[in-house]
């Protein structure tokens, strides 16, 4: 039964590790170039563009990329837009140490759930309207700044400005829509980095237009409030872009995609069952809780640091705390990039260590951040720090699609949860109590991540080994088809519903590293159709 | 030369992670100041409106010529310990360079022999909290030699409190409300129209 191309988790970008991560085009003679559409891309039969260029605008594929990201960067904008005005806010609303603390818990909480619901907003709506109504409905939250008195207001706003953090679904869910799936690798891990640059960009805002505010005559306690004007209205301008300017398929159709989101084509109870069980998924859930999870609960916390324990004025602490999420430009795509490196030598094994080395070395630098006293150390680290939490991040959605053929939407999506999860914690752990400093929080925090990385050891694959075991050398167990083919009932094996996990457990033999050949590809073209 | 480049890496490395630990600590001060301030105990004031009047002057019991290094006088508002409580950044530490408990600035005048008195109106960015006033002498060098303050030494007499202002206004409400509303109606405009547009060419 074929599914269908393009719904979310359906992406081979990268996963047989052959192609190349930088993959820009699709090269693949198996993707027949439909050639009477005409738009500006080369589509593929779906209408579905093969190729990614970056600086084009063109409609629709490209400029739904560019609307995409954009909307997911605003998010982050107005999610951490309150973070290096903390200390201007905390006079204003009399906040204590674990007030600020819990707010920026409920900042990244709320969208652990509001993530899982975007999935079947978007199969309701369309990814659009999806995206539109979240940034449109999240605008009047941040316009709720204006009124917030005390610290319960404060944790409330922010919860609820959290909430749109789940345009992150809606983005990779309308590109998964406008690109074809062996580019869509690429297009949604680029979008997700350089959204998740928001996180930084808001710290260099922010101050700046509180700064400007201030100059043109308001109190410092009015003009934070004034400045969180300027994210409302970058939502609003975004949701009407989103709105005149977006289409939900190539072909401008909505019916027809809520047509095909009616057929299921595989029953969720038996997908969500094998991620459960698979204890793979588990262990990098906790994994991105200390990449991804870390990296938001430092955006929420870096700029007030950097403010108090080297009493440099705000903009300043926020051009420092800027830096750290502008990193995912180039740091994210870093990730994924070694993760590939190291599997052309070593196989899945050399994508374990690389996470572990990576994400490990982003715990020790985090360590040292507390610790450091003069500045220039402080930002040294603190940049360590974030090319090795990021390029974490990139690493392990290098793994990810390996752990389970079956179940890879409900995978990713549970690790997303785990991130922010992790953010929460951390944030709840080491930066709301008064019974230790931030720096002190920050030291702890690079312990609990290299401890919370150790789990990677652990991470067995029979076909392919783990960071300290080589692989089984049973011949049935030691079978990439044996580990994904087993994630089918005899059952559906014989309605043929397996065959593409078989594909893929074929084409995954690359994972072996080395000079192992692959086996070659039956004679027979498959559609690409996988 | 392995030898010593290394050493001196590790040795800067080291003094990094080290405070640096020289200056002047408030515990080798003598309060050779009196200060006073107008508020009484438990008196609250409003941040914007209200006024504060200082007055300070060296404590004759002290050595005479003992205020001759003084040059300049700074008069300061320093947090309670009850505001300080879970506010890291208002702690009071003994090395004064790294001390956050008196961060706003009342007056500095050069220190002269006669009464010395100010009135100060509170500015509005003053946030709500249980307050004292002390002052700082300062020798040319620009270090502290001597304070005073209008509390005890454990900072539990005589502190009034201030109440901030909200820092929000009605317009701002009403501004807020506006564009909210805007948001959301033309969310709901586009979506009732796309889906009648849909409906007319189904019909067509």
């Amino acid at each position: 039964m074929p599914e269908i191309e393009g719904s979310p988790g359906s992406s081979m970008h990268g996963v047989t590790g052959r192609e190349p991560v930088l993959a820009f085009s699709v090269a693949s003679p198996m993707v027949h170039t439909d050639r009477t559409a005409k738009f500006d891309l080369p589509v593929d039969s779906e209408h579905k563009a093969t190729v990614f260029k970056l600086f084009s605008f063109a409609n629709p594929h490209m400029r739904t990329f560019h609307l995409s990201w954009i909307s997911f960067f605003t998010t982050f904008i107005s999610t951490f837009a309150a973070a290096p005005l903390v200390p201007i806010i905390r006079d204003n609303l009399n906040l204590t140490k674990s007030d600020i603390g819990n707010a920026g818990v409920a900042s990244v909480s709320g969208s652990i759930f509001s993530r899982l619901v975007m999935g079947a907003v978007c199969d309701l709506l369309g990814p659009r309207y999806g995206c539109a109504f979240l940034i449109m409905l999240s605008a009047p939250t941040v316009f709720c700044m204006s009124f917030v008195n005390d610290a319960s207001g404060y944790m409330t706003v922010r919860f609820m400005i959290g909430f749109s953090l789940a345009t992150f679904v809606s983005c990779q869910y309308w590109m998964s829509t406008m690109f074809n799936s062996k580019i869509i690798g690429l297009v949604n891990g680029t979008a997700a980095g350089w959204g998740n640059m928001g996180g930084g960009a808001t710290q260099l805002l922010m101050p700046v237009l509180f700064e400007i505010i201030k100059k043109a005559g308001a109190t410092p306690f009015t003009a934070w409030r004034i400045a969180f004007f300027i994210p409302g209205w970058l939502n609003v301008i975004m949701g009407i872009l989103v709105l005149t300017l977006g289409q939900d398929l190539p072909d401008g159709n909505l019916s027809t995609l809520q047509k095909k989101g009616d057929v299921a084509k595989d029953k969720f109870g038996k997908v969500l069952w094998y991620a459960v069980t698979n204890y793979r998924t588990w262990i990098f859930v906790l994994l991105y809780g200390y990449s991804m999870g870390v990296e938001l609960t430092i955006d929420n916390v870096i700029a007030e640091y950097f403010y108090d324990r080297f009493d440099l004025k705000l903009h300043l602490a926020g051009i420092i705390a800027a830096c750290f999420g502008m990193a995912n430009l180039l740091a994210r795509p870093f990730g994924g990039f070694t993760s590939d490196y190291m599997a052309k030598r070593f196989g899945m094994r050399g994508r374990l260590w690389n996470l572990w080395l990576l994400q490990t070395a982003g715990g020790v630098c985090c360590l040292c951040l507390g610790l450091v006293n003069s500045l220039p150390l402080a930002i040294t680290f603190m940049m360590l720090f974030s090319i090795g939490a990021q390029a974490a991040c990139g690493a392990t959605f290098g793994i990810i699609p390996f752990i389970s053929r079956r179940s890879l939407g409900i995978i990713s999506g549970m690790t997303g949860a785990g991130g922010n999860f992790g953010s929460g914690l951390t944030q709840l752990i080491f930066f709301a109590s008064a019974s230790f400093s931030t720096a002190k929080g920050l030291t702890y925090m690079g312990i609990m991540i290299i401890g919370c990385t150790l789990p990677v050891t652990l991470v067995h694959f029979p076909q392919w080994g783990s960071m300290f075991l080589p692989p089984s050398q049973d011949i049935v167990k030691g079978s990439e088809e044996h580990y994904y083919v087993s994630e089918w009932t005899d059952e559906e094996k014989q309605k043929g519903m397996h065959q593409a996990s078989l594909k893929f457990a074929e084409n995954s033999r690359s994972e072996r590293g080395g000079k192992v050949a692959s086996a070659p590809t039956p004679p027979e073209n498959t559609p690409n159709r996988v | 030369m392995e030898v010593p480049a290394g050493f001196l890496v590790v040795y800067l490395l080291f003094s990094c992670f080290v405070a640096s630990s020289y200056g002047v600590y408030f515990s080798s001060l003598n309060e050779t100041i009196i200060v006073t301030a107008t508020p009484t105990q438990g008196q609250v004031l409003k941040a914007g409106e209200d006024q504060i009047t200082v007055t300070w002057r060296f404590n004759q019991t002290y050595r005479a010529g003992t205020d001759s290094a003084y040059k300049t006088v700074k008069v300061k508002l320093c947090y309670a310990p009850i505001s300080q409580k879970d506010r890291s950044w208002r702690k009071t530490v003994d090395l004064l360079k790294k001390d956050k408990t008196c961060p706003h600035k009342i007056v500095a005048r050069p220190d002269t022999a006669s009464n010395n008195s100010f009135t100060w109106s509170i500015e509005r960015d003053i946030p709500s909290g249980v307050y004292f006033v002390r002052a700082f002498a300062f020798n040319a060098q620009d270090e502290q030699v001597a304070y005073g303050q209008t509390t005890n030494a454990h900072k539990s007499t005589n502190l009034f409190e201030i109440q901030a202002i909200t820092g929000r206004h009605v317009s701002l409400d009403i501004a807020s409300i506006c564009f909210s509303a805007f948001s959301i109606v033309s969310l709901a405009g586009f979506f009732y129209m796309e889906k009648r547009k849909a409906k007319a060419s189904q019909q067509k």
